[in-house]
């Protein structure tokens, strides 16, 4: 075991033993497989330097004091595909490697999770959802090509920041550059966009015309602004993914959503601060999204969550300019880590044998009982399934 | 016609037929070596002296193989571009491309693609180097300034900056050690002057304001880039690259067509008329690595294309001011925050500070990738720390005893010392 990880283990397990006599107590009943819920947050590049490790505790309060007592966590989970947003988020979701356009001009070749759900379970439309904050997702990730599956079978796809970016962008366009912080002058423009014709980029629902959002959708994404509106937190794009997500929970209660953030996405522009920010943003919201769950009788007790940085970020001193990128191929950008928490969880530990991501798939398959399916992954060690 | 430019013209016909050789040669090469190499050539004019010597000899190196050896040392990579199916790619063969580097990256094979390429450069540098030994390496200095309006502790500053260097205390106005190494008598300029090397890549000026171009009047013996002077031309790429929809074809279409065109209008004056410079601002734009948006990126990435393209002497990299991202429009950072957003700009003193220790580290970091990094010498000042970092070689320390404190005309007397040294006074 080399140094840092040794280090990592070591600081990850103080943590657990610190706290494990306040974590509350985890065993219980199981519900039945139809009301099992399954969320997955995935949050763009963070190395393990920045997150669990000595030098980035303090941008994780939550994920390290308060999550990390309850979970299972995985300290080595290793990205073993090609390390771009569209590839590594369909690989989570499908379980197989996928190696496609960087931009998502093709769909993943085999089926997502959303799909094999929906197809095995009779599951509405209404109980699959992918909402991410990352611009460079298309609609294409919530089905696969493949014939016997396909958009029938999958997932509703919203990309909130996007709309909130075009609504900015669209009002400069117009010459109505956004003139003070009050909230509700930006309202209108969200709004205006929302009530458009065109939806390439920003969403897109299994239910109706691809280029427009049914009115159920709409209503939510409509009371997320408005909530955006209300809330005095920073208006990132992460907040208003979340609070998208938010509404889609309450009013939809999906057996299956994955939501991706992405502010610490601004790595790639060079501000090592503000993807701090961006980490530190994320960490206040898998906490909140997770004392929401516990409040929701459709939730409560009946969920696991999963949540996992895309990759880690290039080293410093790289000719890919270090933590600015994702495409080195070193450890620092493959290796990273993952939590689960809540129904799969029986006891809270620390599992140290590498995991991939494409064990993911075959995991969150078997919380929903599907069976015989094609997989590259084995299921991950640690949970109840 | 006189001698000498008799003579320098048979040069230029020789070289232009050694150019077109190349051409021939690269055809020879496995499909994947050709973009970089044929858009180095397309290039020729704008490249600078260094790349267009590294050129030169790999291309020599590869002449100087026999043919039944270049096969041999070629194979390998052959049959893997076969494995990998290059053949039915949309593979440009003219220049990188986009489309190019993500074919290549999303192939199962391509980290063993990449150690073979790297073998072939290596073996390939080798034969050029037994025909023609290299000359030997040059001192060198690089020069990276936090200014007085970044906040830094003392205590933490130079945590993440390894056991290279060490600490010093500057013992005076630590903003005058750039002014005496960029003006006066015994100056950078002058003395690469004196030295020969007078071509503007051996000395370059990158600033996230103008304060470097100030010091050194304009110094027509630099490559000087202004992040502050360029904002108008900056304005206009960005708003074209943010044209680029959501397809990699489409992107490089109009990468290119940036590339292209003439963007004569928006150029400083201080940069007109050059073309290697111009072209290797519009290169840094497109690029990415956030030279658009953030000036600290800026000049972090300019400081580190620099150093892998042209090799200079000396480089000096000022970083600054971003301001804080605004209510809503930060959303779209990689947005002209002026057009979108009326608020007026406020700085983000903290988060700058942040930054441009990282990137300072960076461009240190950037140097040492080289062989060249082990002849240079290294200064970060952080003005409002009255404190710095020095990385002295080995060769230059003599009579320096590492004091824990410098007034800023001994450290300009040192660095000065530094450059002076001949390079076979190292050994």
């Amino acid at each position: 075991m080399d140094l840092t990880r040794r280090e990592l283990l070591s600081a990850a397990a103080a943590l657990l033993v610190e706290q494990w006599a306040a974590a509350r107590a985890i065993a219980g009943r199981s519900p039945a497989t139809t009301d099992r819920k399954v969320v997955v947050v995935t949050c763009g590049g963070m190395r393990r330097e920045d997150t669990f490790a000595d030098s980035g505790f303090g941008n994780i309060p939550h994920l390290c004091r308060d999550l990390l007592p309850q979970s299972v966590f995985y300290p080595f989970l290793r990205n073993n595909g090609v390390t771009s947003h569209f590839n590594t988020i369909s690989s989570v979701l499908t379980g197989n490697w996928q190696r496609l356009d960087d931009w998502g001009k093709t769909p993943p070749t085999s089926p997502t999770l959303f799909e094999y759900l929906r197809k095995a379970m009779h599951l509405g439309q209404d109980q699959a959802w992918f909402i991410s904050s990352n611009k460079a997702l298309t609609s294409q990730i919530g089905a696969s090509s493949v014939s016997s599956f396909g958009p029938a079978f999958g997932a509703n796809v919203i990309f909130p920041k996007q709309l909130l970016i075009s609504a900015v962008v669209h009002a400069a366009e117009q010459g109505r550059a956004v003139h003070s912080a009050d909230r509700a002058t930006v309202q209108p423009e969200i709004v205006a966009i929302l009530n458009g014709d065109n939806y390439d980029g920003l969403g897109w629902s299994v239910g109706g015309d691809s280029s427009s959002l049914d009115k159920l959708t709409l209503g939510t994404i409509q009371q997320a602004i408005e909530d955006l509106i209300r809330t005095s937190v920073p208006a990132t794009g992460d907040e208003f993914t979340y609070l998208v997500a938010v509404e889609v929970i309450k009013r939809f209660a999906p057996s299956l959503l994955a939501i991706t953030f992405s502010d610490m996405e601004v790595a790639h522009f060079g501000s090592y601060s503000l993807h701090l920010s961006g980490i530190t943003t994320v960490d206040r919201l898998v906490y909140e999204l997770w004392n929401l769950l516990q409040t929701l009788p459709a939730y409560r007790e009946k969920t696991t969550l999963f949540v996992l940085p895309e990759f880690g970020r290039d080293l410093d001193g790289s000719n890919t300019n270090g933590f600015f990128n994702h495409r080195q191929g070193s450890e620092s950008t493959r290796i990273t880590w993952m939590m689960c928490l809540g129904d799969a969880v029986r006891r809270a530990q620390i599992m140290e044998d590498p995991i991939e991501q494409t064990d993911i798939c075959p995991t969150i398959a078997g919380l929903f009982e599907l069976k015989k399916l094609d997989l590259a992954g084995k299921p991950l060690p640690g949970l109840w399934l | 016609m006189t001698m000498p430019m008799l003579s320098e013209q048979r040069s230029q016909r020789a070289e232009a037929a050694e150019i077109t050789s190349y051409s021939v040669l690269i055809k020879r090469l496995p499909v994947t070596l050709r973009p970089a190499l044929n858009g180095q050539l397309a290039e020729w004019e704008t490249l600078f002296p260094f790349e267009r010597r590294r050129t030169q000899e790999f291309m020599r190196g590869v002449a100087s193989f026999d043919p039944p050896a270049l096969d041999a040392l070629l194979e390998p990579l052959r049959r893997l571009e076969a494995k990998m199916g290059v053949e039915r790619w949309d593979f440009s063969q003219t220049a990188d491309t986009m489309e190019n580097a993500s074919l290549l990256a999303r192939s199962a094979f391509y980290a063993e693609w990449r150690g073979e390429v790297q073998r072939i450069y290596e073996a390939v540098e080798a034969a050029a180097h037994a025909s023609v030994p290299p000359p030997a390496l040059q001192p060198r200095l690089i020069v990276a300034i936090l200014p007085e309006s970044l906040p830094f502790e003392r205590a933490t500053l130079w945590k993440k900056w390894g056991d290279r260097g060490a600490e010093l205390s500057i013992d005076g106005d630590a903003a005058r050690i750039a002014e005496l190494l960029l003006r006066g008598p015994s100056s950078v300029p002058g003395l690469l002057a004196q030295q020969g090397n007078g071509e503007i890549s051996d000395l370059w000026l990158i600033d996230a304001g103008s304060r470097l171009s100030a010091i050194s009047a304009g110094s027509s013996a630099a490559s000087s880039l202004d992040y502050m002077a360029l904002r108008a031309l900056r304005d206009q790429v960005l708003a074209q690259v943010n044209t680029v929809p959501k397809s990699i074809e489409v992107t490089d279409q109009t990468l290119t067509a940036i590339r292209n065109k003439n963007w004569d209008p928006w150029w400083p004056a201080e940069l007109s008329g050059q073309a290697p410079l111009c072209k290797f601002v519009i290169d840094l734009y497109l690029s990415g690595n956030g030279a658009l948006i953030f000036s600290n990126a800026f000049v972090e990435w300019a400081a580190s294309e620099a150093i892998r393209r042209a090799r200079p002497r000396v480089l000096f990299a000022r970083f600054g001011l971003r301001a804080k991202p605004k209510a809503f429009t930060g959303i779209a950072i990689f947005e002209n925050q002026q057009r979108i957003s009326a608020l007026p700009d406020v700085d983000d003193p903290q988060g700058s500070a942040v930054d441009a220790s990282v990137l300072a580290r960076y461009t240190l970091l950037a140097a040492q990738r080289y062989p060249e990094g082990a002849q240079t010498a290294f200064l970060c000042i952080a003005e409002s720390a009255q404190n710095a970092y020095l990385i002295l070689p080995e060769a230059s320390k003599t009579g320096w005893t590492s004091p824990n404190k410098a007034t800023p005309e001994q450290i300009a007397a040192l660095l000065i010392h530094h450059l002076s040294t001949q390079p076979n006074d190292s050994g």
